[in-house]
């Protein structure tokens, strides 16, 4: 799900911080995996952009991985890899796919969360 | 709770599996103490990983502000361990989230509780009364929960039907014990809250 420039989307930078009733923001989750696309970084680039980019040039993350590997906040690690994704450098996949319809609100469906019981229980009798 | 400010930087960190795979949360929550962090550790096929969320004017208008020192607080830390678990086959990965129980931590809970599958609430039988507060928080959010009872040496003798009766739980509520330090019996109290959160589809989800 990577992005244009001119598709560019400001990210709610109140996500941790909350609004309480605020609706969460659709555009990247704490588990939204992000990867290097291997474009370079522009001189608007900070030091923190360059280390987020780097960790993921060899793999892909989650955002809440990144914040824990670099020790930022969450909320910011959104915001920086928000940037990031907008300007071309990071490729991002959302969680589950399936959850992303409204009726959901989020949750994982049924089917997956069966294969979820049935992945625990393998790994039980292991 | 560790102290450790965060996660030694690895050479190299636990990337994702290659393959397409869906990633799914769930929550260990529960009062301080109660073994949540122990539960990610054992569970966790990574090092778990620590996070600091600031957290600005905490809870206004949902804090009672009844612990000393709050009022003038302006900014609170919140730390959350997590840790991760891909299921056989490398299609899911599950992601551990430690939450704090307090009230005060309201505004995290939005982000955190989202999407998630469901939320293990970890109880130690020598202060039930703790995990009120969490799982106030979590029925709040229409989350699914299981109750898992960590048993530690020197818990005193329970009857699970007591516990239950304790802490009110809804007949379809599940409730087990649990060794926080034990792959098996971890996973055990997974499986209960995955199951019932399966169960519970159509039931209360969407009626937030």
């Amino acid at each position: 799900m990577s992005r244009d420039k001119h598709q560019r989307r400001l990210l709610p930078a109140y996500l941790a911080t909350g609004s309480g009733t605020a609706a969460l923001p659709s555009t990247l989750d704490t588990l939204t995996a992000l990867r290097a696309s291997g474009r370079p970084l522009a001189s608007y680039h900070t030091p923190v952009h360059r280390r987020v980019v780097e960790l993921v040039t060899d793999g892909s993350l989650t955002a809440v991985e990144i914040a824990g590997y670099l020790s930022l906040p969450v909320s910011v690690c959104l915001m920086l890899a928000e940037q990031l994704v907008s300007d071309g450098l990071l490729n991002a996949s959302v969680p589950t796919p399936d959850a992303l319809a409204p009726s959901r609100a989020g949750r994982p469906s049924r089917q997956l969360m069966e294969e979820v019981l049935s992945g625990l229980q393998a790994l039980r009798v292991a | 709770m560790d102290s450790k400010p965060s996660v030694s930087p690895d050479p190299r960190p636990a990337y994702l599996p290659e393959r397409e795979h869906q990633r799914v949360k769930i929550l260990v929550a529960g009062p301080m103490g109660v073994g949540k962090t122990t539960a990610i550790k054992t569970l966790s096929q990574i090092p778990t990983l620590h996070t600091e969320e600031v957290m600005t004017d905490a809870a206004v208008g949902t804090d009672d502000l009844s612990l000393a020192g709050l009022r003038d607080k302006k900014t609170t830390t919140v730390g959350i361990d997590f840790g991760r678990l891909t299921l056989p086959g490398d299609r899911i990965v599950l992601y551990l989230h430690g939450t704090p129980g307090q009230r005060r931590f309201l505004p995290l809970w939005e982000g955190i509780a989202y999407g998630a599958l469901g939320a293990l609430v970890l109880a130690d039988t020598r202060r039930l009364d703790e995990s009120f507060e969490v799982m106030d928080l979590i029925e709040e959010r229409g989350l699914p929960y299981a109750v898992a009872v960590n048993i530690f040496p020197d818990s005193p003798d329970y009857d699970l039907e007591i516990v239950r009766s304790k802490l009110d739980l809804h007949p379809d509520t599940p409730l087990v014990t649990c060794d926080a330090r034990e792959m098996n019996s971890s996973l055990n109290a997974l499986i209960e809250l995955t199951a019932h959160s399966i169960s519970s589809v159509g039931v209360g989800v969407g009626a937030s």
